[in-house]
């Protein structure tokens, strides 16, 4: 249906930032907060407005075009948006959860001088995810997805006096362009083989298999790159470089999981090249996995929830790669609740202990800030699953379609057609998954415990407080969302609220049928149940209360060399420093050297000026305006040509 | 069209040589009165080019504003101009960017500014004319023409080295363009083929030239295309830019990035390929691959470069390799890219070279090592330098990405053929371009990024001393149409793209008259097909 309406939601908070960005400076502060916090609220209405339309009846879609973008040839680029109930969900989670971090920055940011840039920023950000989100068309889309990379690097380096964070964003944005390189050229394969850019157009025509493979395949490299997933998640820990509200909108909630987003809107293609899911749902678990390892000797708070979104990200791709789209977006937005909740729970942390975020350095903060405490809490019974709340139906929904999935049993691990079949894959997923769960659960409760319990151990003239009320109350929302959140992923079919029953028909399928069945859910609940609680009884055993730090100790003494490698990240960012970085700008500056310089400006340019000015040079010995030397030479010659022509005939 | 637009156009171009004449006859001495002229007639110009662009019809085939009046009939020249869609693009950014050259070294330059205006002004005449040229003749002395005052501007008003780039800059342009007068009087004498007296005129060589045997073609395409691509410059020909950039004054810098490459491009658009079709054909491979040479090899120069102007300049190699590969793959989604990225190029470089200027003049400096932190003192001519660096990355929703977008798409459509390769079999010429050409996003983001982090943020070191004025009221008049240029074209970039339309298509129907016959490259031969497991 053509509506006329949609492109407010993206223009609200673009004039916002707008507003900030150019007048900011020179306005009132309260005009600063109001503006920003009202467009993004604005924004919320008009897209819940929308929502509830819309979802009335399935299969409705708000389509608008805003106008012809760029159309050359037999290319046709609108500005075009539309709103189903994948893009609507999401419309709500980014300016319901953007409002509040919002709401929660003012409290935040009100110390710094630099508050209007800080909304500015927030609000084009807020801008750009709802046009990654409504974009009909991969164009739109890559103008949403380098939208939210420029203000993640902008707010990541927010503070840019300090090199280190400039260095972060700088980081995040070039690590980003890796993987958008691969999303440029994904758009031009399906622009070749199809002649359309939207979404519409391509899903209308089926694709050789090869051509879907590779423009699965790049597209998935984008993913990578903006989602933080192996090889290119390096960026994502940096980042915490930026304000914590930043860290909790655009490093968790919503900027990092446009890539689940982006395989889910293009669930048509990626069901055409089964090869590819099946690469997605490697890289989530290998992810999720790595992720949650190194989790568990972080002492910076917030890289222990970085590597956490790095893991849980994961996830996401795992259920989206075995075709479960509805499963991995369900966990996109749960996570988005609990997630949200742990970051701004630390930036209250960070807040309250004056830029402390080392948690070896904090301790029994509960008695000081009991309101954050509860909500952390709660968001890590979310994260964790020892209570079956959100993020335990999200995340094990999709462990059960690992498991149970279909989708690779045709697959084949070399060309050959009768060579070894993948079906073994599904099964492998679910148990790595499965341990990366009681991973999780460990280092989430060693964060918990370590923050919030045991004694107080920073310096004492650093007094905790609880932060104000216009934070706290964000922080309660979300931990309420938490909870409430099941609803969307209680396993009951037909349930009305239920995520899997409002997104029928909204994904494709994937190819090999129906899953089946190898555990009954209620045994998968029960291993899920028991993997989480392990966990959770190997933070305690370490961390609890009374032993504060000692944990850390114990298991640097029990496995020292492998607590120093995670301790360390497991020196990937070395590796990638010497084998990448280093060796690229090295080769540029050998390069510029020998070829430029040497090579082509030197023997060739200046060599050939050279030459010229040599044999000038030689010719001005014979113009000297010495007489009796033309004479001798006159002489010479003519004695040469007697000799010639007397002598030698 | 005959004379519907007037002497409109003549106006335009010699409106700056009445401004050098006045400038002229005015006392030395009186700096300000100079400089005065100098901006009145450059914006008095460019009010005059602002009917051209209302009144160009996108939608005509054909010159527009022509005009045309005998000068030496018996040897075959006349005064013969007229614009096309791409002519007027480029014409526009010229007059738009006069009055912010004058502007931009207002206070840098203190001496000889009577020479310097006069240079200035005859230089923006010169330009405008060889865009409007439609006699090769006519052609040939507007081109010439630019290289003397350039060849001042930065002998004499340039910084250390600036004889050594000065004398570098005119012999390696002039040493292309004396083969290409051979060429130009090559097809004067061919012009009698079809019966007629012989001429110099544009529009009837075209009709003949077409016709050539190949190999006549090749001469002659080669014979312009060496003065054109030393003018863009083509890789390995670049080596005088980086010097000439970095010596020459801002304003220098300026009018040589933002125009005076362009006319090498232009020159390929206008003359060597339309001119030539099969040759240019032929060579079109060579060519794009010499163009993603350039971004690539170009980009990684940058990361080389410990001086400001120096990398800016390196950049512009990077950039017009990207319009030379949308030229080179003749499909309209590129070639239109192309046109388009020679204004966004013009618009964000001479940005660029404005900024650095301003950051000369405060601090003395081009040494990268010198800076650091800025953005704590000039924060507006920080963010104004971040959002002309955004464009010059091509992020969306700045000008910048609608032209590297359309090139690097139109490329991968191509019908160019294939290459066979090793390891990878036989592979699409135009998709292995394209593909090659995308790293330039990458690596355009990290020198960009690299000289942003570099110069603004991170600790004030030694150029950034309390005290440093921002961006005052004059810098901000220089920069501001530039930045609403960057906003527009990026946001709605179509009335520019449908002036370059016509010109576009025709180029193409008449290099590559097959290119409807040939198949596009059906999903890519780059692919080996992987295991098919169905």
């Amino acid at each position: 249906m053509e509506v006329g309406w949609l492109y407010l939601i993206p223009l609200l908070p673009l004039l916002g930032a707008a507003f900030n960005g150019l007048a900011g400076r020179w306005v009132p502060k309260s005009w600063v907060y109001t503006v920003a916090l009202v467009v993004v609220l604005l924004s919320f209405l008009i897209g819940f407005a929308g929502f509830v339309q819309m979802s009335g009846e399935e299969g409705t879609q708000f389509h608008e075009t805003v106008y012809t973008w760029f159309a050359v040839g037999s290319l046709h680029v609108d500005l075009a948006l539309s709103l189903d109930r994948l893009s609507g969900a999401l419309v709500l989670v980014i300016t319901g959860v953007g409002f509040l971090i919002h709401l929660y920055s003012v409290g935040y940011i009100d110390e710094d001088p630099g508050y209007w840039r800080y909304f500015a920023y927030l609000n084009l950000f807020v801008a750009a995810m709802l046009l990654l989100v409504l974009g009909d068309n991969l164009v739109a889309m890559f103008v949403g997805w380098e939208g939210v990379g420029l203000c993640s690097y902008l707010l990541i380096g927010f503070w840019f006096d300090d090199d280190a964070k400039a260095y972060a964003g700088r980081k995040a944005f070039i690590v980003n362009r890796i993987g958008d390189f691969g999303f440029l050229i994904g758009i031009f394969i399906l622009f070749n083989a199809t002649g359309h850019v939207d979404f519409a157009g391509m899903r209308a025509s089926p694709l050789p298999y090869a051509v879907a493979m590779w423009a699965a395949g790049l597209l998935f490299l984008g993913a990578t790159g903006k989602s933080a997933q192996l090889p290119l998640y390096i960026w994502l820990p940096d980042a915490m470089a930026g304000p914590t509200p930043v860290s909790a909108l655009i490093h968790a909630a919503t900027m990092v999981t446009a890539g689940v987003y982006m395989i889910a809107r293009l669930s048509f293609l990626y069901v055409q090249a089964p090869g590819i899911l099946a690469l997605v749902a490697l890289i989530g678990c290998l992810t999720a996995f790595w992720g949650a390892i190194i989790g568990t000797a972080q002492n910076d708070i917030k890289k222990v929830l970085a590597y956490s979104t790095v893991s849980q990200l994961g996830y996401m791709f795992i259920g989206v790669g075995v075709g479960a789209f509805f499963a991995g977006t369900a966990h996109l937005i749960t996570h988005a609740f609990f997630k949200a909740c742990l970051f701004l729970g630390s930036g209250a942390v960070i807040h309250g202990l004056h830029g402390e975020q080392d948690i070896a350095k904090m301790g029994g903060l509960k008695k000081y800030m009991p309101h954050t405490a509860i909500t952390f809490a709660i968001a890590t019974v979310a994260i964790t699953g020892v209570l079956p709340i959100s993020g335990f139906f999200s995340k094990d929904e999709i462990l059960a379609q690992a498991l149970n999935t279909s989708a690779f049993k045709f697959l084949t691990l070399t060309p050959d057609p009768t060579g070894p079949r993948l079906g073994f894959l599904g099964p492998l997923i679910y148990v790595l998954g499965t341990v990366t769960a009681g991973i999780t659960s460990f280092y989430m409760w060693r964060c918990y415990l370590l923050t919030f319990h045991g004694n107080y151990r920073g310096p004492e003239d650093v007094h905790p407080h609880e932060s104000p009320a216009v934070m706290t109350l964000p922080l309660w929302v979300l931990a309420i969302l938490s909870v409430v959140g099941v609803v969307l992923v209680l396993p009951i079919h037909d349930f009305p609220w239920s995520w899997e029953h409002f997104t029928d028909g909204l994904f494709a399928h994937a190819r090999g049928g129906a899953p089946g069945e190898y555990l009954p859910p209620l045994v998968t609940y029960g291993i899920a149940v028991v993997v989480a609680w392990v966990g959770f009884a190997g933070a305690w055993t370490l961390y609890k209360p009374a032993r504060n730090i000692a944990g850390d100790v114990a298991f640097e003494r029990a496995t020292p060399r492998l607590r120093r490698a995670l301790v360390n990240k497991l020196y990937v960012d070395e590796i990638y420093d010497v084998v990448v970085v280093r060796t690229v700008w090295r080769g540029a500056r050998l390069l510029w050297r020998v070829v430029d310089a040497a090579i082509i400006d030197g023997l060739l340019v200046n060599g050939s000026a050279q030459l010229v000015a040599a044999i000038g040079a030689l010719g001005r010995r014979f113009q000297n305006g010495n007489v009796q030397r033309y004479a001798a030479v006159t002489a010479l010659g003519v004695a040469a040509l007697v000799y010639l022509l007397l002598v030698r005939t | 069209m005959g004379f519907e637009g007037g002497p409109l156009l003549s106006l335009v171009i010699f409106l700056p040589l009445l401004g050098a004449v006045v400038v002229l006859f005015l006392p030395r001495g009186e700096g300000g009165l100079h400089k005065g002229t100098a901006l009145v007639t450059s914006i008095v110009t460019f009010l005059f080019s602002i009917p051209l662009w209302l009144r160009f019809k996108p939608q005509v085939r054909g010159w527009q504003f022509e005009q045309k009046a005998d000068w030496a009939p018996s040897l075959g020249f006349g005064y013969h101009i007229g614009l096309d869609g791409v002519a007027l693009l480029l014409v526009m950014l010229t007059t738009l960017l006069g009055p912010i050259v004058v502007l931009s070294s207002w206070k840098y330059i203190q001496d000889r500014v009577k020479e310097y205006s006069i240079a200035l002004l005859v230089l923006e005449t010169a330009m405008i004319g060889t865009l409007a040229a439609l006699d090769l003749v006519l052609f040939y002395v507007f081109w010439e023409a630019m290289l003397i005052p350039m060849y001042l501007l930065v002998g004499l008003w340039g910084s250390e080295r600036r004889i050594y780039a000065a004398v570098k800059f005119f012999l390696f342009t002039f040493v292309g363009s004396v083969l290409m007068l051979v060429a130009i009087f090559w097809l004067w004498s061919d012009s009698s083929r079809a019966g007629g007296a012989r001429t110099f005129d544009y529009v009837s060589i075209a009709q003949l030239s077409g016709a050539l045997p190949l190999q006549a073609q090749r001469w002659l395409f080669w014979a312009f295309a060496l003065a054109f691509a030393i003018k863009v410059p083509i890789w390995p020909l670049h080596t005088w830019l980086p010097d000439a950039h970095t010596e020459a004054p801002a304003s220098g810098s300026i009018l040589l990035a933002g125009v005076m490459l362009k006319m090498g491009t232009f020159g390929f658009i206008r003359y060597a390929m339309p001119l030539f079709p099969q040759a240019a054909l032929d060579a079109a491979p060579v060519i794009g691959a010499l163009g993603v040479t350039g971004i690539v090899y170009g980009s990684l120069m940058c990361m080389a470069q410990t001086d400001m102007k120096r990398l800016i300049a390196y950049s512009s190699v990077a950039h017009l390799g990207f319009v030379m590969l949308g030229l080179s793959a003749l499909s309209p989604e590129a070639v239109n890219g192309a046109v388009l990225q020679m204004v966004n190029h013009g618009v964000s470089t001479g940005a660029l070279f404005l900024l650095v200027g301003y950051l000369y003049e405060r601090t003395h400096t081009r040494d990268l090592a010198a800076y650091g932190g800025l953005a704590k003192v000039t924060p507006a001519l920080a963010a104004v330098f971040v959002v002309v660096t955004l464009s010059s990355i091509g992020l969306p929703g700045t000008n910048g990405f609608i032209g590297e977008f359309l090139i690097l798409l139109g490329t991968f459509v191509a019908p160019m053929g294939t290459w066979s390769l090793p390891l990878l079999g036989s592979v699409s010429k135009g998709v292995l371009l394209s593909v090659i050409g995308s790293t330039g996003v990458i690596l355009g983001a990290v020198y960009m990024l690299w000289l942003v982090q570099r110069v603004f943020f991170g600790p004030m070191r030694k150029a950034a001393t309390h005290g440093l004025p921002d961006l005052s009221i004059r810098e901000w008049l220089c920069v501001a149409p530039l930045l609403a240029a960057i906003i527009v074209i990026g946001a709605y970039p179509m009335p520019f793209l449908a002036a370059s339309q016509i010109p576009a298509n025709d180029l193409i129907a008449r290099v590559r008259p097959r290119a409807a016959l040939l198949p596009r490259p059906q999903g890519a031969q780059l692919m080996v097909p992987p295991g098919d497991a169905r």
